[in-house]
């Protein structure tokens, strides 16, 4: 845990994300509609080029002006969310394909993996994605130079003390 | 298609139960365990509230989070708390009995004894306050 500049993540942002995803991957599971999970993985394939969370203007322009969600605002690296949202497009778009090819055991096992791991993040404070970019740390690769918040276990959520 | 709907809905809704049974009977089998090995411990309980606390000496969050988490709880309370740390290195017995899978993991007694809640991993202070206030 080595000293590093730490960014403001607002995190109910990314919890808004994570409910988004969980919403739509199990609605398009109910109401049999691959499109719908295909279209998770394109807002979050945006979102990633964007390097935001891919339903980030729901949260900005309806969930947190008119006070639905509050912002959570800590210091902490966004780059472990931002990969954690890429692993997340990878299995989305491969579900996705599944899906379209027929194969929808192994599709929709993994929309509901996504849609499990997004429930981890928000429901218990740890980002999978998160961790797995720290351990890839550990290993100099290139691209992956953050070390989690002092005093935070790698992937999960920084503690209060650190809110900016 | 109104079937199949009504059908995927109860399955979506048994995969959600099934997920979130999973994590609660985890749990449950550790606070059995905890329970059955209390004695372990204690040769006389402390008639207190306990916090068994299971650490190693490489665990980084334990010493950045989990131990001062510990202490501002420990200063709170003061003398109507027990800690019991225990090194799960020294001690792997302990930790075998007690099914602990990770460090940090807290388990918390009451004052009969009773393991009430588990805590796989870090457990902030305020999380750990909580679960003491219904003990």
């Amino acid at each position: 845990m080595t000293s590093q500049t730490l960014q403001k993540v607002d995190h109910a942002a990314l919890k808004a994300n994570q409910l988004f995803i969980i919403s739509l991957n199990v609605l398009a599971f109910i109401f049999n509609q691959p499109w719908l999970a295909a279209f998770v993985a394109l807002v979050m394939g945006i979102g990633s080029a964007r390097k935001l969370p891919g339903f980030l203007p729901i949260y900005k322009n309806i969930l947190k002006p008119r006070g639905w969600m509050k912002p959570d605002v800590l210091a902490d690296n966004p780059e472990p969310h931002r990969f954690s949202q890429f692993l997340g497009i990878v299995f989305m778009t491969a579900g996705s394909i599944a899906l379209f090819l027929g194969a929808t055991v192994l599709g929709w096992s993994l929309v509901w993996l996504v849609a499990a791991l997004s429930a981890l993040n928000a429901f218990g404070g740890f980002c999978v994605g998160c961790a797995i970019y720290y351990w890839l740390t550990r290993f100099n690769l290139p691209g992956f130079s953050k070390q989690p918040p002092a005093g935070t276990f790698p992937g999960m959520k920084p503690k209060a003390g650190a809110r900016v | 298609m109104s079937t199949d709907i009504l059908f995927r809905f109860a399955l979506a809704v048994i995969i959600v139960i099934i997920g979130a049974l999973g994590y609660w009977l985890i749990n449950q089998r550790l606070l059995v365990r905890a329970r059955n090995n209390v004695f372990t411990l204690f040769n006389k309980l402390p008639n207190k509230p306990v916090i068994v606390y299971f650490t190693t000496p490489d665990c980084t969050p334990c010493k950045t989070v989990q131990r001062p988490a510990l202490n501002q709880v420990s200063k709170l309370l003061g003398e109507k708390l027990q800690v019991i740390e225990i090194d799960a290195t020294e001690r792997p017995d302990l930790a075998k009995k007690w099914g602990v899978m990770s460090v940090p993991t807290t388990f918390l007694l009451d004052a009969r004894g009773e393991a009430r809640y588990v805590n796989n991993g870090v457990a902030r202070a305020e999380k750990l306050m909580e679960q003491l206030q219904t003990l």
